[in-house]
């Protein structure tokens, strides 16, 4: 008997902030039969490494950008992901400490989600059914099915 | 929404209140204390976590801006410096 192993969602998450990428990382704990979160502590390493990804690669599920970062910034990051072959519509959502109106215009304007960065572990709980959301329904099915 | 008025709130009232309209400002560790600063309508809150954006031990609210000393190096002044 064989049994296939099913590739895990890839969750992209770049942040310079080392205790807000370990938050992440926990709130998906929960998900990691399903979800695999990839780490970089800029948005050029990010972006990089989407880059680098073939055609055949599965593609990530989501990519969480922090907006504040050194070097490359989670906006031009975004800006330059819609500039790729392939990733027109790749969600992506802008997480920031930053509620201002004009932020999430901009999101809304690279077709890009837009989630404030939790004060407590309730919103953080919130936060992350808000991720789930914008990844594609098929997707965040199977990611929920796990917890169920 | 004064100083006064939010110190009254209940801490989630509080917590949802800086979540929508607070302006972070910047973050220092103390001790095993992650401690995150924010602005609202001239005055300051701190929060001090136990577990970084998810268990809250204490809310400071204050208007004194002497209290920011520990945050002033992560604050970029080149925007405001005048260059001719």
């Amino acid at each position: 008997m064989t049994q296939s192993i099913t590739p895990k969602n890839i969750v992209v998450y770049a942040d310079d902030d080392p205790d807000d990428l370990e938050l992440v990382q926990d709130a998906f704990a929960q998900y990691s039969n399903n979800v695999e979160v990839v780490s970089f502590i800029d948005g050029i390493s990010a972006l990089s490494w989407l880059q680098s990804l073939s055609p055949f690669d599965p593609k990530p599920c989501l990519v969480i950008l922090d907006v504040n970062m050194p070097v490359l910034n989670g906006k031009e990051v975004l800006i330059r992901i819609r500039q790729l072959e392939n990733f027109e519509s790749l969600p992506v959502v802008l997480f920031t400490t930053s509620s201002q109106p004009q932020d999430k215009s901009f999101a809304a304007q690279y077709g890009a989600g837009f989630v404030t960065k939790p004060l407590d572990i309730k919103q953080m709980e919130i936060i992350t059914d808000q991720f789930i959301n914008h990844c594609a329904e098929e997707i965040r099915n199977k990611i929920r099915r796990q917890v169920q | 929404m004064n100083l006064f008025d939010f110190q009254l709130l209940p801490y989630h009232e509080k917590i949802d209140t800086l979540y929508e309209q607070g302006v972070y400002l910047g973050k220092r560790k103390m001790d095993d204390l992650t401690v995150l600063l924010y602005q609202l309508d001239g005055y300051y809150i701190e929060i001090f976590y136990k577990k970084h954006r998810c268990y809250v031990t204490k809310v400071n609210v204050f208007s004194s801006t002497s209290l920011l000393d520990p945050y002033l190096d992560q604050i970029a002044v080149e925007p405001f410096v005048y260059t001719k």
